[in-house]
This record gives C-alpha cells, structure tokens and sequence, in this order.
C-alpha cells in the first residue's frame, strides 16, 4: 500500500506544473457549466417551503423531499414531448438527408447556374424567423387549402360532392404543417455544413467511380452517403437542437390544445401567476431530456464531424 | 485489346482573358498491347490528353477512336477504359475486396460469386491476398498503390490510363513498381497510356514516348529516338539528366562562332546545315571527351567549376571562362576524378554533337549512330 502511494505521489510530482493547471481549469469548467444544471435538479425535488428554507444547490432535507413537482411537470409536459417528437424527428431527417443531397447536387456534379444557386440557398440562412410568419401561416391557413380545395373538387369532384374541408383545425395536419416548415427552414444551413464538408472529398475519388460506371445517385448512395455520416450526426444534433427548442413557429402553426409541442407546454407550465420553483425547474430538466439524449447518442460521431475527420 | 487513336485533339478552356489551349491538335496512334508514355513540364496538357480519353474531359475539336469507333460522346463508364490515379482515389469507406468489386458491381451485370472470383484472383497477382479484407486507411502508400492497380485490372479493360500512378512512392519503391507494372503491362498485353513528368520513368518503361510542350505535340518516338534524335531543341533538352548541352552559334563559312569557341565542320556537315547561320549546338554531357593534348580538332580550354560525384560517375561542371554564365556539363565514369579548380582540355566529336536553327528550334543534324553496338548473345 505504501509503496503504491509513493508512487502516486512521485508520479504526482513528476507532472508538470502546467499539466496540474491544464487540469484545474478543467475542473473549473465543468463546475462553471454542471453547477446550474445541479441547482435545477435539487431544486426539482423540494418542497415550496423547502425551497424557501435551503440554499438553491444544496441537497433537499429529509422533510423537505418531494416528487409532486416532477410528477406536475411530468403530466403537464408528457403529451407535448410525444408531440415534439413526432414533428421534431421527421423534420430534422428531412433537412439532413435534403441539405445532403443538395450539397452533393452543388460540389461535386458540375452544372451550369450552380454558383446562384448557391447563393440563394446560403441567403436562405439569413432570413429572420420574424420575417416569414405572417407569409408562413397565410400558406398554410389560405394558400394551400385553396389550392387543395381546387384541385380536390376538380379531380375528385364526384367523390366528395365539392364539400371537401382542408382539415385546418386537425392537430396532426398542424404538427405536419410545423414539421415541414421546420425541414424547410432547415435545409440552407444544412447544405451549407454538408457543401464544406464535400469540397473536402477528392475529385478524382468521384471521377473513379465515374469510370467504374457508377451513375451520379450510385456515386452519392455507396460512396458520398457512407462518407458524410460522421456531418450527418453534426447536421442530426444541431438541427434537432433547433427544431425541438423552437417556440415562434409552433405557437404561430400550432393551435389545437392537444396536438402542442413541449416548448409551448413547458410556457404553460410556468406562464402562472405565482412562480413555483420546483415545477419550473422539473421542466425545464424534463423538456431538456431528448436534446440530452441526442447529444449522448451522437456524441462521438459529432466531434468526428467537427473535427473534420 | 484494342488499338486508341487521338486525331487532332484539341482542349480550349475559356478565361477571363479569352481562350487557353491545353491541348493543340495533338494526334497519336496507339498500337494494340503498346505502352505509351506521355511526358511534358506541368501544365503541359498531359493530364488533360489523358482525361479527355477517359472522358473526364471534354474534347473541344478532333476526335479520340477506339479500334475505329468514336468515343469522344461515350460517358467515361461505356469506354472499357481504367484508370489509375496519382492519389490513387481509393474508397476510403470499403475494404480492399470492396474497392476492386465496386467497378465490375456498376458496370456489369456479372453475378457475385464471379465477381468475388475475379477480385481475389486479381488479388493473387498483384501479391495483396492478405490485405483483401483491409481498409485503404489500414495499408501503406506502396500497398494503396497495388490496390489502385487491382482495381484497374480486374476491369480486364481495352486501355489502361495512368496518371503519375508513382508519384506518390519513395524512390527505391518507385524503382520496383517501375519494373513491375512493366512486367504487369506485358503479360496482359493491354494498351497502355502513361502520364509522367519524369522523364526517367518515360524511358524506362515505354515503348514509345510522347513529349507534349505548351499542348504541343513535340515527338512521338521510342525512347533511344527521343534520346538521340530528337526533333528540336525542347525534346533535346527535356530528354536526359543531365540535360544536354547548349551554344548558340553562328555559321560563318565551315564554323561556328560561339562566344567561347569556334567549331570546325566538316564539308558533309557543312552541306547538311545550308542555308541556315543561327545555329545552335547540342552536345550531351557524356559525349565530351577530356583529352591530354590538342591532337585533332575542337579541343577547348576549360576550368572545371563543381564536381558531383555519383560513385558510377561524376558530373563536372565547366567553364571557358572564369564568369559564371557559360557553365556546360560534362559526365566521366566514376573511376576518372577530377577536381575543382583544375583546368582540362575537352573536345566536342563531330560525330555526336546535335545542330538545331536556333529560330525555330529545329533539328538540322543529329549525332550518328554508327557507334551503335549490339552484345552477342551466348550460345
């Protein structure tokens, strides 16, 4: 035992000095970033009164634990989550495998006209959410349905005795409406992450696989697409991020009760007149749990794509 | 097996300044199983020459033939042609055995389990069976390289294309995969072109040498041709290392009149050169002989300047004149040393010195090749 010890400290000796620091500053920076996360947590698990009582990061007492706060947020937040997801998910694939294909469309296939393509898409990035809300819901509540309509009573005219309605008040229609607003908004910044990445590919990598017969599709599905996946966990976590954590669009497109995604629930939640703490924070921790499991689940994959290996 | 013809191909690019020419009405015919290589200084429209018979490129004006067929509108996969690329451009994402079965996978409708037979056979040959399950990122540059030229094989094409396929390797490396891929190229017979910037390589393994300049084509020859007959005053100067020798000159009735020397001519070599005064003379550095005396003609005072040492043999650098501007190159085995400083008398033999118009660059003489010997063979 003492002789392991020793070595500990030889060895604790033998670092030098700016490894020690390299380490504490280390140490600084998870604190600096894990301290509010574990104030929140505590705070989720105590009474109103404990709340009162207790410094915020300190554990809650025995008397003062509870779950009712967890449990309200739980309830409040569940369908919203369930909701979320089913618009979050499809979206961010969309954009991803989109941004991908248009990237790919735009570096390594030549055509002439691509360079103001380009340009549109990468001013595509820049337009503020704001500027297109009220554009965006007079497409979805009066544009679409009209056209829709249109074309329904024209073709199908027989069938529905021309008293067809565009299912505007429908909640899945309004998730799916948010879901390919999300896709859409998303594919600009999309293309733009996957259009470096693919500068970085050989030329004479594709011009190979153009000699070995591969067709432009063949050249992106066996070489472009099984190369891109470590963008694609870039594109999966930053995009996902984005969608999931967006309010302005869901409280413009969404309006039915049921069919609200987790931010607008998360609003509601704590939107009361008396501010209670331990619900707010069980919130907040509970509606931050599928960003977190992205980030967890792509982890790696994303540094790779980062780091541009 | 095929037979390749390049007939006036051209390659116009268009800039900001107007239109470049890559490639200027070049035309070659290849032969069925012959090995092609076309060298030139970067920029010199050899890559793009290959590219455009790969398809990779398209063909301004002119027209590239396969066994009598046009191919200038065929897409690069419908012209039976592989190439191999200086990078090698491997999938990084497949295995060795994926690597070489992706061409025959797009290209054919070859069932699996004879593609798998060809691959590993192709595997076989080039000595990579043990690598076949292996990713590119997992083997050496020499071993990429071997796959790269599997990959190309197992196509079984009509031609085969290389783009500096051994500019990557280090130079011993480079000197096996020279031999071998020469080896390679005769056993399967397959019409071969062959881009380089190194003229050594060139040499070395073809069986006739194009030499592009500024997209011109400046001579299509074997390689002893190229060598010893060049067309002009480019071929000359490109072909061998050392360089030959240059002296602008002027002709003033049997001599020429450098600014160091004055070369007698003899009446033959006077007659061949009528009707032309600037001229220039070429001489190679192994064709000038150190001499003790100034017995015969056009013996010259020189100082030897640098002295490179090989071990086979040196290179000397020499001078008329102490200034630094009329330096020539001269090389002698390398059991014959020689130091700076010390002054020697050197002869230029009428028989090996070449004579080029010093206008257009034009060969007017070249040295004889009576000298030429052939080892008997044992019986």
């Amino acid at each position: 035992m003492s002789i392991s010890d020793g070595n500990f400290i030889d060895k604790l000796r033998s670092t030098e000095n700016s490894r020690i620091g390299l380490y504490a500053l280390l140490l600084a920076g998870i604190v600096f970033y894990l301290f509010p996360v574990e104030t929140a947590v505590m705070t989720m698990f105590k009474t109103e009164s404990a709340f009162a009582r207790t410094l915020p990061f300190a554990p809650p007492g025995a008397d003062g634990f509870t779950l009712d706060a967890l449990a309200t947020a739980w309830n409040t937040l569940r369908p919203g989550l369930v909701n979320s997801l089913l618009m979050a998910i499809p979206a961010t694939i969309m954009s991803a495998l989109l941004g991908s294909l248009t990237a790919y469309g735009l570096t390594t296939i030549s055509w002439r006209g691509q360079v103001g393509v380009v340009v549109l898409i990468i001013a595509g990035i820049f337009i503020p959410y704001q500027a297109v809300l009220v554009p965006l819901s007079q497409f979805w509540f009066r544009v679409l349905p009209g056209l829709l309509e249109g074309f329904i009573n024209t073709v199908f005219g027989l069938i529905t005795g021309g008293n067809w309605q565009y299912p505007s008040r429908n909640g899945y229609v309004q998730l799916l409406q948010l879901s390919v607003t999300h896709a859409a908004y998303g594919i600009p910044i999309c293309t733009l992450l996957f259009r470096s990445y693919y500068q970085s590919i050989s030329d004479e990598m594709i011009e190979a696989a153009r000699l070995d017969g591969a067709s432009a599709f063949s050249i992106y599905r066996n070489i472009i697409l099984p190369l891109s996946l470590p963008m694609f966990a870039v594109t999966l976590i930053y995009q996902f991020t984005q969608v999931y954590n967006d309010l302005l669009f869901a409280l413009v497109l969404v309006n039915e009760p049921g069919s609200q995604v987790a931010t607008q629930r998360l609003a509601a939640l704590t939107g009361g007149v008396v501010q209670s703490f331990n619900t707010t924070m069980a919130g907040a921790i509970v509606a931050a749990l599928p960003t977190l499991l992205v980030y967890i689940v792509f982890g790696e994959q994303f540094a790779k794509g980062v780091a541009g290996e | 097996m095929a037979q390749l013809t390049l007939d006036e191909v051209t390659k116009t690019f268009q800039d900001d300044d107007g239109e470049i020419i890559a490639v200027d009405e070049v035309s070659v015919d290849i032969e069925d199983g012959e090995f092609l290589c076309v060298v030139g200084p970067s920029g010199c429209g050899k890559s793009t020459t290959l590219r455009m018979i790969a398809g990779l490129e398209d063909i301004t004006r002119g027209e590239i033939r396969l066994d009598g067929q046009i191919i200038n509108d065929q897409p690069p996969a419908r012209r039976n042609v592989a190439m191999v690329f200086q990078s090698y451009a491997l999938y990084p994402h497949m295995t060795v055995r994926e690597n070489m079965a992706f061409g025959l996978e797009e290209s054919t409708d070859m069932p699996d389990d004879e593609i798998n037979e060809r691959v590993e056979k192709a595997c076989k040959d080039m000595g990579i069976f043990e690598l076949i399950d292996r990713k590119p990122g997992e083997l050496s540059g020499g071993q990429q390289q071997r796959v790269a030229l599997g990959r190309a094989i197992v196509r079984d094409p009509e031609v085969f294309l290389m783009d500096e396929p051994l500019a990557n390797l280090d130079a011993k490396l480079k000197a096996e995969m020279r031999t071998e891929l020469q080896e390679l190229q005769q056993d399967l017979d397959v019409t071969t072109v062959y881009v380089t910037h190194d003229q050594t390589e060139a040499m070395t393994m073809s069986d006739r040498i194009a030499i592009l300049n500024d997209g011109v084509l400046q001579q299509c020859a074997t390689p002893l041709e190229c060598y010893h007959e060049p067309n002009n005053l480019f071929v000359a100067g490109f072909i061998g290392e050392p360089s030959m020798n240059f002296f602008p000159t002027t002709l003033e009735g049997s001599t020429l009149k450098g600014e160091w020397f004055e070369y007698e001519l003899s009446d033959e070599t006077v007659a061949a050169v009528e009707g032309t005064t600037d001229i220039t003379l070429g001489i190679r550095p192994e064709d000038i002989e150190f001499v003790q005396s100034d017995t015969g003609s056009n013996v010259f005072d020189s100082t030897v300047h640098v002295v490179e040492p090989r071990g086979n043999e040196n290179t000397a650098h020499l001078q008329f004149d102490e200034s630094m501007d009329d330096q020539f190159i001269a090389t002698v085995g390398g059991m014959k040393q020689l130091k700076s400083g010390q002054r020697v008398k050197v002869r230029f033999p009428e028989n090996a010195i070449h004579l080029f118009d010093t206008a257009s660059g034009e060969a007017i003489r070249n040295r004889t090749l009576d000298e030429i010997e052939t080892v008997e063979s044992v019986v």
